[in-house]
């Protein structure tokens, strides 16, 4: 049968609008790309995490342009072979957490973890977080490797979370990611009021003697027996602390410095644009939409509650066996958490505020670096009892 | 120059033990059947006895160029041919050999068959046919359409299957089903509140840190003590007329640049540095052709 050349133009545009974002679009995906755009408000006006926010919500809005996913027109992030699937690769097989965590090693300077080992005990005493909020989620009623995927939260660690909920909950890892980074951004936030309330005046007002120099060899030796040691208890924690530890050699090592530049510049920036974009397109209504959400922010918030309190109360405990002129400023307690570098300085500025010559920064940045090494060592804990 | 070739030669025997340790090594015979009236069938719709070869690695193996064999005396007697796609064993895999004798029907196809009522011993060569990479000898007492097979994938002791209860004979499939991540399932039985899993993974990290702690407490000392004696060598002093308190590494940040301050001050004196550090402003007279403004592009604003 013939049809009129009025018909065929009708009949092709109305194919064309059944493929648009506007005939294709729920209040779901309205939601979402509200959701991306209050990501980019947060990081442009109030300046909250940047450099993660922007790809995130950015990612939001490209991954929530409604569609017809029955055309196969190969374009969205869970479509086989599209461009996005390509990219996202990167974070479902979990190889761009591990890149990063080599640009972190490649920023990152330990000596402050060197010249203070003892700090470490820090780092590793603010990962009950992960563990409280994990027996939390439990009692809520999720599987055990949901939980420890959405545990992890509490390490304030983007990259571990993500590398995680890869392995062990694929299907929630847009919200823990999500969750994870805007509870980094939110540190300053969330921190300060446990810290006041757990320490009292005249321990916010501790001096801690200065740091003692740390020589080169140190500083070679560090990543290349950290790594050892630390994958010797925990292999499964291999992929990011051995780049983590990688990273810093290339760094310290004094000959690669070329090699420590890229890894720290253009490659971690490359790898942060490409993953938070793709995180950011995860998160499609239909699979971020849900109570787990909900639940996933919840047990988010109370993960970091848990760490932040239990790196200060670790440190209280600590200095009942400490000898006063060694006794440690509580007010670092909070930087065992692994959010390099604001909890630091949020231990800086509260000590500042109570006591104006008292800097704590370098002194916070033994525990927050040694808080990389613990989440991540957590993380491989985990991997290692429920992959 | 000997040295160099040494460590070359080092460096290529590492790299050679750590391919070896991830090659065809980990390359399974996984299970058996001899006789084969009722079970699976080839391509061609026959039934002859089997031998299931298992990839226990974590990643794919190519096993074209390996030999299986059923005679000790002849490693070579069927070499798996190079040029097909099937021989690339996908990580945690199986394949099945038809031990029919016809290797003119395929790849999968050996050119011995297994003999009813005898030992049956079976064995897998590497591409070298001197490397034995897994054998095992079939019992005689097998019986027809009985499988005797690994009670793990790749692992674990042989047995006898029937097909009666949980003694499935699975050809090119798992030994062990599953339906559930065991790790899991015993986490949600055993472990209902997360006290364990909170006990043993905190254990976990501040060991990992304690080791990590004391180790660098040991090598700070040993760093320290080691500066020390340095200095002092170099200055001529001996260790023991120096008191715990004018050691080096007392000194703080704070101390040592007040003292250089004042010798500064004072004496005008530097340390040992051969070179001094200026800051002054250099006059140059002005040159377009010296200008840095005319070469540099100028990026829009």
């Amino acid at each position: 049968m013939e049809i009129s050349f009025g018909d065929f133009l009708m009949s092709n545009l109305t194919q064309f609008w059944h493929f648009t974002g506007f005939y294709n679009a729920t209040w779901e995906h309205f939601v979402m790309l509200g959701v991306g755009l209050f990501f980019i408000w947060l990081a442009i006006k109030k300046d909250f995490e940047p450099m993660l926010l922007v790809p995130i919500g950015f990612g939001i809005l490209i991954g929530n342009i409604p569609f017809n996913t029955h055309a196969g027109l190969e374009i969205g992030i869970y479509e086989e072979g599209s461009v996005l699937n390509i990219l996202y690769n990167g974070v479902s097989a979990g190889w761009y957490p591990p890149l990063i965590f080599l640009g972190i090693g490649a920023m990152t300077d330990f000596s402050a973890l060197i010249a203070n080992p003892k700090l470490m005990l820090i780092g590793a005493a603010a990962q009950f977080g992960i563990f409280g909020a994990y027996m939390v989620a439990l009692a809520i009623g999720f599987e055990p490797d949901q939980a420890g995927a959405i545990a992890i939260i509490g390490g304030a660690d983007g990259p571990t979370a993500i590398f995680l909920s890869s392995k062990l909950a694929p299907n929630l890892m847009g919200a823990i990611a999500v969750s994870a980074y805007s509870y980094m951004a939110l540190v300053p936030v969330i921190q300060p009021p446990i810290m006041r309330l757990l320490t009292t005046k005249n321990e916010r007002l501790i001096k801690m003697k200065p740091a003692r120099a740390v020589s080169q060899n140190e500083k070679i030796i560090f990543p290349i027996v950290g790594m050892l040691l630390t994958c010797f208890v925990v292999p499964s924690g291999l992929p990011l602390l051995g780049m983590l530890f990688f990273g810093n050699l290339l760094r310290e090592c004094g000959v690669t410095t070329r090699l420590a530049k890229t890894a720290s510049n253009a490659l971690t920036d490359i790898v942060t644009i490409l993953l938070g974009m793709t995180v950011g397109a995860s998160t499609q209504a239909t699979t971020f939409l849900t109570p787990e959400t909900i639940f996933i922010f919840f047990l988010g918030f109370m993960a970091f509650i848990i760490a932040s309190a239990s790196g200060v109360c670790f440190v209280k405990i600590f200095n009942i066996f400490l000898p006063k002129a060694k006794k440690i400023n509580p007010l670092i307690g909070n930087a065992g958490v692994s959010a390099v570098p604001m909890s630091a300085r949020i231990s800086n500025n509260l000590g500042l505020e109570y006591d104006p010559s008292n800097y704590l920064l370098m002194h916070a940045m033994g525990p927050n670096v040694a808080g990389v090494i613990g989440s991540a060592v957590a993380a491989g804990a985990l991997l290692g009892f429920l992959a | 120059m000997k040295k160099n070739v040494l460590l070359l030669i080092i460096a290529l025997f590492c790299c050679g033990m750590a391919a070896s340790a991830q090659g065809r090594a980990a390359l399974r015979i996984n299970e058996v059947m001899v006789v084969n009236d009722s079970n699976a069938m080839d391509d061609f719709g026959k039934r002859h006895g089997w031998i299931e070869l298992f990839n226990s690695n974590h990643a794919p193996m190519e096993i074209s160029s390996v030999y299986i064999t059923n005679d000790p005396e002849n490693p070579k007697k069927y070499p798996v041919p190079l040029g097909d796609v099937n021989t690339r064993i996908p990580k945690r895999q199986h394949v099945i050999f038809w031990a029919d004798g016809q290797p003119s029907r395929g790849t999968f196809h050996l050119n011995f068959i297994l003999e009813e009522g005898k030992d049956n011993w079976i064995g897998v060569y590497d591409a070298n046919g001197i490397t034995l990479i897994d054998s095992v000898t079939i019992p005689a007492k097998l019986g027809r359409n009985q499988s005797y097979a690994r009670t793990q994938d790749g692992a674990g002791v042989w047995e006898i299957r029937n097909d009666v209860g949980e003694k499935y004979i699975t050809p090119s499939s798992n030994n062990v089903i599953r339906d559930q991540n065991d790790k899991i399932a015993m986490f949600k039985e055993r472990d209902k509140n997360g006290f364990a899993m909170t006990i043993m993974a905190m254990a976990i990290v501040f060991s990992a840190l304690l080791i990590l702690c004391l180790c660098f407490l040991a090598i700070s000392k040993i760093g320290e003590s080691i500066a020390r004696k340095n200095k002092l060598q170099a200055q001529g002093i001996a260790h023991d007329s120096i008191d715990d308190h004018d050691a080096v590494g007392h000194d703080t940040g704070e101390e040592i640049a007040a003292i250089a301050m004042a010798l500064r001050d004072h004496f005008d004196a530097h340390d040992q540095e051969s070179t001094i550090l200026t800051i002054n402003k250099v006059r140059r007279s002005y040159s377009p052709w010296s200008s840095k403004i005319y070469n540099m592009r100028h990026l829009p604003k």
